[in-house]
């Protein structure tokens, strides 16, 4: 009896706690982080909630819902511990959803500061990465957002919501980010994020108290890499263009001429793009085959959709336009950046592992020679719920 | 004591399972990775083949005399000093890998979950199991091993079917480009950490003695499941992952776990899938630590190995706090010295065993059973 109420006694040396513990009120949860570079030494911002402002019990005060904090350091993880100089509690970066780099720091290089973010036992590498175009990361994490309290989930919702629905964009988390850096024959590129009006204005309250926000913040523009350092951007079209070579559109609409003259929208619903290498008498080829389906979704010209000739008219007209912006961006970027981000090279590692070995070395000069074959197959399914526009009518 | 002690085949089994898994679920993608990239889950298909002849050669010797356990084979084949000295080897090897595998599983709880807590009080609370279950003997631990299979089977598959969707099969591309040689080679510390190393199984295998043909056979299967089980982890991981970055992780197996997301709402689960590991670690570490305390109760002819098990626990703890100075070294260690000696405990010495017994063999019918230990 008395031996083993010892052995409870010493047992209970174990519950009386963990070494580790944190209560949530201790911590500081940052969902959206910024890093800026400034005389070598590098700014994080912090977007940290403030959960009275966000918890569905207490009633809101009217504060902002999240507070900015900044530190700098000699390294990322030295500035982010310093940040307990001006938080009350330590940052706890286990719910991060959204990264931005300064377009300076991503001119500079940007995987010296990507390390902590794959070491650290706290973060998941699954949160996007993004650039801030024109500014810097702080005063992109310093804008208060419509609908979304919580600028970072803004953020976050937005770049997926665009990327699922429209195709300019691309949500590339950490890791993607990481392998694109590693892979031979592969250059990563990461979306650019705008502010689009007065900074000042744009972090008060008043922001959003209006029905049109000042202030707001933007997806547009691909940033393109070599190696870790941004190199330029990619504009609109040849954003889109990325996607459709890389098989990352997911549902889009792309307005096509009618034969004759206006503006024909196609839903693409299905998308399927596949890169293949291969060599041809030494020389390296690139083909890229794309699979594509949708519907048509509004119609701006007299044109008689009752006849199936029509719809493989508009079916050819679609390839040609895609085919045009697909070379289009491919010389863009071969021509001004040189940077291999289709993944070229990686296609033909796959194909032609033994040849690549020899290539590898010098890809950047094969790079703007490789010929690029595309082969384009689109169906139109459906035309929506009308037969031919009352278009046809009005005109005539 | 020994004599007394009943398992069945299907007990054996499970147990074989866990050893095989053990830590290679854990790392084992990772280092194949680093030397064969793409190809490390061909790499673990024929680390599973070797593994495989290699437990062949353990039941072949296990059934010249099915009621002794490896420290008694090596006595009566060896004779005793001989005998002796080789055992004390073998001993040597458990008694180190008991402390081996106490560092490996702290290190991952402080690496991932709890990176304040003292490393001794985690090895304290490991070991305190692990005593516990060699105390109250091989059935007992038989038998919780036969309960947690079911965890650990449901929670493997939880992983791999909430991770599948993200496989990407241009990740395994290009496939075979390294040659056999560097395949076979990149293997080495897969069979050894999982295959060769189970020569302490030999330990628990006179436990069958009644159905020794089921337990050849279990021991067999146990493995190629356990084998299975970590060439599905390493292609996950390498399909998933890349091999580059699977390559660079120092645990793929967590990180798979981390990734799993289904539509935002079944994710972040890593911390159950932790179970996985601790599950198989937990096992292999008492399977070598009981092979530690029998192994030398049956060089010393102890009547029983029970009173050994808390002292030697403490002595593994305090090893387990000093063996490696950091992970850098233990990793370095791992894959280079810890092998050789690996080779020579479990395969080296069973060849020498057979020729020895080959010469012996006629000498060795004669003599009547031996008189129990």
């Amino acid at each position: 009896m008395k031996k083993s109420l010892l052995v409870l006694l010493i047992l209970t040396l174990f519950l009386s706690g963990c070494w580790d513990r944190r209560e949530l009120n201790e911590l500081g949860i940052t969902m959206a982080m910024g890093i800026d570079k400034s005389e070598n030494q590098y700014v994080i911002s912090a977007q940290v909630v403030v959960p009275s402002e966000v918890s569905m019990k207490t009633n809101s005060q009217g504060r902002s819902a999240v507070t900015l904090f900044q530190a700098s350091g000699e390294s990322v993880y030295e500035a982010l511990r310093k940040m307990t100089k001006n938080s009350p509690r330590k940052i706890y970066p286990g719910h991060l959803l959204i990264l931005v780099i300064s377009e300076d720091l991503a001119k500079e290089g940007i995987a010296e500061s990507l390390d902590l973010l794959s070491r650290d036992w706290e973060l998941r590498p699954d949160f996007y990465v993004v650039v801030a175009k024109n500014t810097t990361a702080s005063e992109v994490l310093n804008v208060n957002t419509p609908i979304e309290s919580i600028p970072a989930t803004k953020m976050y919702k937005s770049l997926k919501v665009s990327e699922r629905n429209w195709a300019g964009t691309k949500g590339i988390i950490l890791d993607e980010l990481i392998k694109d850096l590693l892979t031979d024959g592969k250059e990563a590129v990461l979306t650019g994020i705008e502010i689009i009006g007065d900074k000042e204005i744009g972090s008060s309250k008043q922001n959003v108290e209006t029905i049109t926000s000042s202030t707001e913040i933007k997806y547009d523009h691909l940033a393109v890499f070599k190696g870790d350092r941004l190199v330029g951007w990619l504009n609109e079209e040849e954003s889109r263009g990325y996607a459709e070579i890389t098989n990352s559109v997911k549902s889009t609409v792309t307005a096509i001429p009618c034969p004759k003259k206006g503006k024909i929208s196609v839903n693409i619903l299905h998308y399927n793009a596949k890169v293949t290498g291969a060599i041809n008498k030494g020389t390296p080829e690139v083909n890229i085959k794309i699979q594509a389906e949708g519907d048509l979704g509004e119609v701006q010209c007299p044109i008689d959709l009752t006849k199936p000739k029509t719809i493989d008219e508009l079916e050819k007209i679609y390839e040609k336009e895609v085919e045009e912006v697909i070379h289009r961006t491919i010389d863009t970027v071969r021509s001004q950046y040189a940077s291999d981000i289709f993944g070229f090279g990686e296609a033909i590692s796959r194909s032609n592992p033994k040849e690549w070995d020899k290539m590898k070395e010098h890809w950047d000069e094969e790079f703007p020679e490789v010929t690029v074959n595309t082969q384009i197959d689109m169906k139109i399914r459906r035309i929506g719920t009308v037969n031919n526009s009352f278009l046809e009518k009005i005109k005539d | 004591m020994i004599e007394n002690i009943k398992i069945n085949p299907y007990q054996f089994l499970v147990l074989v399972i866990f050893f095989t898994i053990g830590t290679g679920i854990l790392i084992v993608p990772s280092v194949l990775a680093a030397e064969v990239k793409h190809d490390a889950w061909i790499a673990a298909i024929i680390g599973t083949g070797i593994g495989l002849l290699i437990i062949w050669l353990f039941t072949t010797i296990a059934l010249w005399f099915p009621h002794l356990t490896y420290i008694q084979l090596n006595e009566k084949i060896f004779g005793k000093w001989i005998g002796k000295a080789v055992s004390v080897l073998f001993v040597s090897m458990a008694a180190l890998y008991t402390s081996s595998l106490l560092y490996y599983s702290a290190t991952f709880i402080s690496t991932n979950m709890l990176p304040t807590t003292p490393i001794v009080a985690l090895n304290i609370l490991m070991m305190g199991i692990v005593v516990m279950a060699v105390r109250l003997g091989l059935e007992t631990i038989a038998r919780s091993a036969e309960i947690f299979i079911v965890v650990f089977f449901v929670l493997f598959l939880i992983l791999g079917v909430c991770i599948s969707p993200q496989i990407k099969l241009e990740n395994l591309q290009p496939v075979f480009v390294e040659g056999t040689k560097t395949l076979v080679q990149s293997s080495i510390y897969f069979v050894t950490s999982s295959s060769v190393n189970a020569i302490v199984l030999l330990m628990i295998f006179p436990a069958l003695m009644n159905k020794m043909k089921q337990a050849r056979k279990s021991f067999l299967i146990g493995n190629l499941i356990g084998g299975i089980m970590i060439i599905i982890l390493s292609f996950l991981s390498v399909s998933i992952l890349g091999a580059e970055d699977t390559a660079r992780e120092i645990y793929p197996g967590y990180e798979l776990a981390k990734r799993i997301n289904i539509g935002d709402f079944v994710q972040r689960i890593e911390g159950l899938m932790g179970f996985l590991w601790f599950i198989a670690l937990y096992f292999k570490t008492v399977l070598y630590f009981y092979a530690t305390v029998l192994g030398i109760a049956q060089i010393l002819h102890l009547k029983d190995y029970r009173p050994l098990t808390l002292p030697l626990g403490i002595i593994a703890v305090i090893v387990s706090l000093v063996i490696y100075p950091n992970v850098v070294y233990q990793k370095e260690i791992q894959q280079s010295t810890e092998i050789y000696f690996s080779l020579f405990v479990g395969l080296f010495l069973p060849l020498l065993l057979v020729i020895v017994y080959a010469f012996r063999k006629n000498k060795l019918k004669k003599s009547p059973e031996p008189e129990s230990p």
